[in-house]
C-alpha cells in the first residue's frame, strides 16, 4: 500500500504535469474570459450592492435601520415632523424585519439539525426498502420552485384549503403573556410575542415554508460523509460497550463535526434569503416581512438605497457564508489527507 | 532505430530527477531501465518520448541520429505504453486500438476498411481477436496492458516505449507476459526501452540493462555482465540480497579476513555463494553458529551468526546439500565465501 | 470529497449491532410526511378536484402558455450559456494558474450564497439602461452608431440591437436571462471541476503520443470524460432557472403575456385568490421539476456506473 501510494505520487505528483493545453494565446484568451465572466457576474453585482448601499453616505446607511427622535427641544415644522415619522416608521419595519428572520432561523435551524442527523443517522447505517426512494425525497426541495413550496403549503393550510378549516382556527397561544414580557418584547427576536389565529399568512407558514426549502441542507452534507466512513467505528465502539448515544456523541459526531458546520451554514444562509416561499405564505403582510421580502417592498417604494442597505447585510452574511465555507473545506480536506496518510503508512 | 541520449538534465522543482543522463540503444535492441523508485528511470523515457521536456542546456535526443528535442510526442513516431495503461475508458478496445490511426490528419489517415483490418491484424497479434468489441472495465488487468500496446503498435512506431508495463499485474500474469513480449519482440523487432523496478524481469527480458539511481546511469551492460561483475555497490546490492563484511579479500584465495580489524573496504557476497562446511579443513574458514533455517522451496535459507563478532550472514544452499550436510539450529559450523566482490569503501549504504 | 474518502475507507456492510434505526427512520419518515408528503397530497387532492376541462383551459390559456415559454426558453439560453463558459471557467480554475485563482474559485460559490432577491436588486440596478453596466452597452451601441454615422454609413445598429445592448428593463427580457445565468453559474462549474481535478492528464500524453492534435483530444479524449458531468450540470442549472422566482420578479417587466414567468403567474393567481388556476399552472411546473429530477439523477448513475467501471 505505501509503495504504491509512493508511486501514486510520483506520478501524479513530479510527473504529473499535464501537457499543455493548446496555444499560449488560446491559454491566455481563456483566462481572460474567466476572469471577465466571473467579473461581469459576480465580483461587480456583489460590489454594486455595497457601493448602492452606502452611495448616500454611512449617515443614510444606519438610517436605513435607527432613524433618532427630534433632538430635545427642536421645534419641527408638521411637515418636518411627518416625514420624520414616517422614516422611524421605515426604520422600525425594516428592524422587524430582520428580527422575524433571525427568529425563523432560530427555531428552523435547529428542528433541521435534527432532521439532518437523523435522517442521515438511518439512511447511511442500515439498509432497507425504500432507502432510494428516501434519499430522492430528501433531495426533493431542490427540484421544486420554491413557489411551488408556498403554493403547497397554502393549498394545505389556506382558508379553502384541505386543511383549512382546521387551520383557519388554529391559534397560536402567545408563549409568553405571563412570563418575562419586557424581554420579550425588547430582545426575543421571534415574531411569536403574540397570538395568531390561522397558520396560512403568519409567521408559522413562514416557519414551514422555510423549513420545507432548507430541510435538504445538513442531511445532504452528511449523507454522502457517513455513507463513506462507513460503519466500522460505531461497531468498534458498541462491540466495547458503549451506549448508542455515547457512540453517536463520542465517535460519529466528531467524525462529522465539519461536514454538519457546512450543513448548517448553508441552511442557515437559505432560511435567511429565501423569498419565493415565504412570499407566497406572507401575504404581503408588513409584520410578516423577513428580509428579503422587506427589500422587495423597500424596492417597489422606490427607496433604493434602503432596500440595498438591507440587501448589503444579507450579502454580508453570504460573503460570511463564503469564508466559512472555505475554511470547513480546507478542514476536511486536511483530515482526508491525514486518513490518506495514515492508511498509507500502515 | 537507434535511440541516443546526449548529457540530458532535468529537474522538478529542485529535485534532480536526471543528472547528465547519456544512453545509446541500437536498432531493435531491447534495453531495461532498471532502479528503484525515485530513480530517475521513468522521467529518461518520458524525455526520450517527448512527454517531459529536458532542462535547458541538455544534449540533444538523437533518432537515428536526427535531433529531434524539439519534436512533440505526437511528431516522433513512438509507441508508448503508460503503467497504468490509460486506455480511453468510453471507447472500446477497438476504438482505442483505431485511435492513433482515425487521429492522423484528414488527407494521411486510411480508409475505414484498412483502419478495420488493421486493428483486426493487431488484436490478432496480440490474442485479442475475440474482445475487439469489450470496454476496457470489461477485461482483465493483463488484456488491458496487451490492448495498450496494441494501440501504441497500431501507428507503427520506430521505437517502443514501456513504462512499468507489467508493474501493476500479479506475479503469473507478469511472467507470462514477459515472455510474450520476448516473443513480440523477436518478431517485430522494433527498438524497445522498457522500464521496470523489477530486477528478474530487467534481467530475463533484455538485450542490455542499464541500472539507474539517483537520476544517474550506474552501469549499463548485458544482463549477464551486470550480475556477475556489478560496476559498483550499489549495483550489486540491488540486484539481489547479499551480505556484506567490513573487510577487504586478503589473499588470492576465497576467504574474507575473519576479524573486523582489517576494515579498509568492503566485500559482498550473495547468500548462495556461501558454503557451510562442516569442518575447517585448511583453515580459511569463518566460525558461526547456525541462528534459524527457513525453507524456500528448492533453496533452504540459512541465518548464521559469526562467532567472533555476532554479525549475521545469510546463506542459502541447495536443498540436497543441506541434506547431506543435515543442520540444524545452533550448529557450529564453518562458512567459506565464493565470488566475492570487494569494493573501496567510499560509498554510503 | 466523498469520492476520495470511500476510496480508502472500506464500506462494509452495516451491522446489526448499530441501534436507533426505528428512532431515526421514524423520525425522518415523520418529519417528511408533515412537510412533504401530506402538503404534495393536498395539492394532488386539489388538483383531481379541478376537473379536466377547467385545468386545461387555465394551462393553455395564451398568458400562461407564453408565460411558460418565456420561463423554458430564458432558463435553456442561461443553461447554454453556462454549459459553454462553466466548462471554461471549470478547465481555467483547475488547469491554468494565474494571479487569484483560488479567489475566484471561492466566488463561484456566491449564487449559491447570496439570496435570490439581493441577486434580482443587484442585477436590476447594474443593467438598467441608466446601470453601470446597462449604461456601459448602451454608450457602446450609441458611438458604434455615431462613428458609423461619422463615416457615411448611417446607423449600423438596428432599433432591435440598440434595445439589446441598452438591456431596456421592461422591453425585452435580456435581463431574466442574465440573471438567471447568475443563478445556474455554479452548476456546471461544480459538477465539471471535480471531473476534471481527478482527470489522469495520461490519458492526454497517451493520446498525445499516438500523434493525436489538441483539438482531436479536447473532442474524442477528454469531453467524453467529462461529458456526464457536463450534462448533469446543463441539467441542474436548468431546474433551477425553470423555478427561480425571487431574483426575475425584480429586474422582468412583469408584463403579462410577455415578461411573466410561470411562477410569477402562479402568484400572482394566488393574490388574486383563484387559488385553482395557480394549481393548474403549478402542477405542471411542478411536473416538469420532477421530469428534471429524474433526468438528473438518471446522469448521476450514469457517471457513477462509468466511475465504477474503471
Amino acid at each position: 500500500m505505501a509503495e504504491e501510494l509512493a508511486a501514486q505520487t510520483q506520478t501524479t505528483g513530479a510527473f504529473g504535469n499535464p501537457p499543455p493545453s493548446g496555444h499560449p494565446l488560446i491559454r491566455r484568451v481563456m483566462v481572460a474570459t474567466t476572469v471577465i465572466f466571473l467579473t461581469l457576474f459576480i465580483v461587480i453585482p456583489v460590489v454594486n450592492v455595497f457601493a448602492q448601499a452606502l452611495s448616500k453616505g454611512v449617515d443614510a446607511y444606519v438610517r436605513v435601520l435607527h432613524v433618532a427622535g427630534p433632538p430635545v427641544g427642536a421645534r419641527l415644522s408638521p411637515a418636518e415632523r411627518r416625514k420624520l415619522a414616517a422614516e422611524r416608521g421605515q426604520a422600525e419595519k425594516t428592524w422587524s424585519s430582520i428580527r422575524l428572520t433571525a427568529g425563523i432561523a432560530v427555531i428552523v435551524v435547529p428542528l433541521n439539525i435534527v432532521f439532518g442527523l437523523a435522517a442521515a443517522w438511518s439512511v447511511t447505517k442500515f439498509r432497507f426498502k425504500g432507502r432510494a426512494f428516501l434519499i430522492a425525497l430528501i433531495d426533493l426541495p431542490f427540484s421544486v420552485s420554491p413557489v411551488i413550496a408556498g403554493l403547497i403549503f397554502v393549498l394545505l393550510l389556506g382558508r379553502s384549503g384541505v386543511l383549512g378549516a382546521w387551520a383557519s382556527s388554529f391559534t397560536w397561544p402567545d408563549p409568553f403573556s405571563l412570563h418575562w414580557r419586557g424581554f420579550a418584547q425588547d430582545w426575543w427576536p421571534l415574531a411569536f410575542t403574540r397570538s395568531f389565529t390561522g397558520i396560512i399568512f403568519t409567521p408559522l407558514a413562514i416557519v414551514l415554508a422555510s423549513i420545507f426549502v432548507t430541510f435538504p441542507f445538513v442531511a445532504r452534507s452528511l449523507i454522502p460523509l457517513m455513507e463513506a466512513q462507513g460503519s466500522d467505528e460505531e461497531v468498534a465502539a458498541l462491540s466495547l460497550g458503549a451506549s448508542g448515544w455515547r457512540t453517536f456523541r463520542k465517535v460519529t459526531l466528531p467524525n462529522v463535526k465539519w461536514a454538519l458546520l457546512y450543513g448548517v451554514i448553508l441552511c442557515t444562509a437559505r432560511v435567511f434569503g429565501e423569498f419565493g416561499a415565504v412570499s407566497v405564505v406572507s401575504g404581503h403582510i408588513d409584520s410578516n416581512d423577513t428580509m428579503p421580502l422587506r427589500i422587495e417592498k423597500l424596492w417597489n417604494e422606490y427607496n433604493n438605497q434602503a432596500a440595498f442597505g438591507v440587501a448589503s447585510l444579507l450579502a454580508f452574511l453570504a460573503i460570511v457564508t463564503l469564508i466559512v465555507q472555505t475554511i470547513v473545506e480546507r478542514q476536511t480536506g486536511k483530515s482526508e489527507m491525514r486518513q490518506v496518510e495514515e492508511e498509507g503508512t500502515q | 532505430m537507434s535511440i541516443e541520449v546526449c548529457s540530458v538534465n532535468k529537474t522538478f522543482n529542485q529535485f534532480k530527477a536526471l543528472d547528465k543522463v547519456s544512453l545509446k540503444v541500437e536498432t531493435g535492441e531491447l534495453v531495461a531501465l532498471l532502479g528503484p523508485s525515485g530513480s530517475g528511470k521513468t522521467t529518461l523515457l518520458r524525455v526520450i518520448a517527448g512527454i517531459e521536456a529536458a532542462d535547458p542546456g541538455s544534449g540533444p535526443i538523437l533518432f537515428d541520429g536526427r535531433d529531434v528535442s524539439a519534436q512533440e510526442a505526437g511528431k516522433r513516431r513512438i509507441g508508448f505504453v503508460f503503467q497504468h495503461y490509460a486506455l480511453f475508458k468510453h471507447m472500446s478496445v477497438f476504438e482505442n486500438v483505431a485511435f492513433g490511426l482515425r487521429a492522423k490528419p484528414w488527407r494521411l489517415r486510411s480508409k475505414e476498411a484498412e483502419i478495420r483490418a488493421k486493428v483486426g491484424e493487431l488484436l490478432q497479434l496480440v490474442q485479442l481477436q475475440n474482445f475487439a468489441q469489450r470496454y476496457p472495465s470489461q477485461i482483465s488487468g493483463g488484456q488491458r496492458q496487451r490492448v495498450a500496446l496494441a494501440r501504441a503498435l497500431a501507428v507503427e512506431p520506430r521505437v517502443l516505449l514501456l513504462d512499468e508495463p507489467f508493474g501493476a499485474l500479479d506475479a503469473t500474469v507478469r511472467r507470462e507476459l514477459r515472455r510474450w513480449l520476448r516473443k513480440l519482440h523477436r518478431r517485430i523487432h522494433v527498438t524497445t526501452v522498457l522500464v521496470t523496478h523489477d530486477q528478474e524481469e530487467a534481467l530475463d527480458v533484455s538485450d542490455r540493462v542499464a541500472v539507474m539511481n539517483e537520476g544517474r546511469i550506474e552501469q549499463f551492460d548485458s544482463p549477464e555482465a551486470i550480475y556477475d561483475s556489478p560496476a559498483n555497490p550499489f549495483v550489486f546490492k540491488f540486484l539481489g540480497s547479499y551480505n556484506l563484511f567490513h573487510a577487504r579479500k586478503t589473499n588470492a584465495g576465497d576467504a574474507v579476513a575473519a576479524s573486523p580489524a582489517d576494515a579498509g573496504g568492503v566485500t559482498f557476497v550473495r547468500p548462495h555463494d556461501i558454503e557451510i562446511r562442516r569442518e575447517n579443513s585448511d583453515g580459511f574458514g569463518i566460525a558461526a553458529r547456525i541462528n534459524h533455517i527457513g525453507f524456500a522451496g528448492s533453496l533452504v535459507n540459512v541465518e548464521l551468526a559469526r562467532i567472533d563478532n555476532d554479525t549475521v550472514v545469510d546463506a542459502a544452499l541447495p536443498a540436497h546439500a543441506y541434506k547431506d550436510l543435515g543442520l540444524k539450529p545452533d550448529d557450529r559450523v564453518f562458512i567459506r565465501l565464493r565470488n566475492t566482490r570487494s569494493f573501496d569503501e567510499d560509498f554510503s549504504i | 470529497m466523498s469520492e476520495n474518502a470511500a476510496a480508502f475507507r472500506s464500506t462494509t456492510h452495516p451491522s446489526r449491532l448499530v441501534p436507533g434505526l426505528p428512532l431515526t427512520l421514524g423520525y425522518t419518515l415523520f418529519y417528511l410526511s408533515v412537510l412533504v408528503l401530506i402538503p404534495l397530497a393536498g395539492m394532488l387532492f386539489k388538483t383531481a378536484q379541478l376537473g379536466w376541462s377547467d385545468f386545461w383551459q387555465t394551462v393553455t390559456d395564451p398568458i400562461v402558455v407564453a408565460s411558460y415559454r418565456l420561463t423554458f426558453t430564458a432558463s435553456a439560453i442561461a443553461a447554454a450559456v453556462n454549459g459553454v463558459f462553466g466548462l471554461i471557467v471549470a478547465w481555467v480554475l483547475v488547469r491554468e494558474p494565474f494571479l487569484g485563482r483560488r479567489l475566484f474559485d471561492a466566488l463561484i460559490d456566491f449564487p449559491f450564497a447570496l439570496p435570490t432577491a439581493v441577486a434580482g436588486l443587484t442585477f436590476s440596478s447594474l443593467y438598467l439602461a441608466d446601470g453601470w453596466i446597462g449604461g456601459l452597452g448602451r454608450h457602446v451601441a450609441g458611438s458604434i452608431n455615431g462613428v458609423a454615422r461619422l463615416a457615411g454609413f448611417g446607423e449600423v445598429l438596428s432599433a432591435d440591437a440598440l434595445s439589446w445592448l441598452s438591456f431596456p428593463y421592461s422591453n425585452t427580457n435580456t435581463g431574466i436571462v442574465l440573471v438567471l445565468i447568475f443563478v445556474g453559474l455554479p452548476f456546471v462549474v461544480r459538477t465539471v471541476q471535480p471531473v476534471l481535478r481527478d482527470w489522469d492528464t495520461e490519458y492526454e500524453h497517451a493520446a498525445l503520443s499516438l500523434g493525436a492534435s489538441r483539438a482531436t483530444i479536447l473532442r474524442r479524449v477528454i469531453f467524453p470524460a467529462i461529458l456526464p458531468a457536463w450534462l448533469s450540470g446543463l441539467a441542474l442549472a436548468f431546474a433551477r432557472a425553470i423555478g427561480e422566482y425571487g431574483s426575475v420578479i425584480f429586474i422582468a417587466g412583469n408584463i403579462p403575456g410577455k415578461s411573466q414567468i410561470a411562477p410569477l403567474q402562479i402568484v400572482t393567481k394566488l393574490d388574486d385568490f383563484r387559488t385553482a388556476e395557480a394549481t393548474a399552472i403549478g402542477i405542471v411546473l411542478l411536473f416538469f421539476s420532477l421530469l428534471m429530477l429524474l433526468a438528473i439523477n438518471g446522469l448521476e448513475w450514469w457517471m457513477r456506473r462509468r466511475e465504477r467501471a474503471t
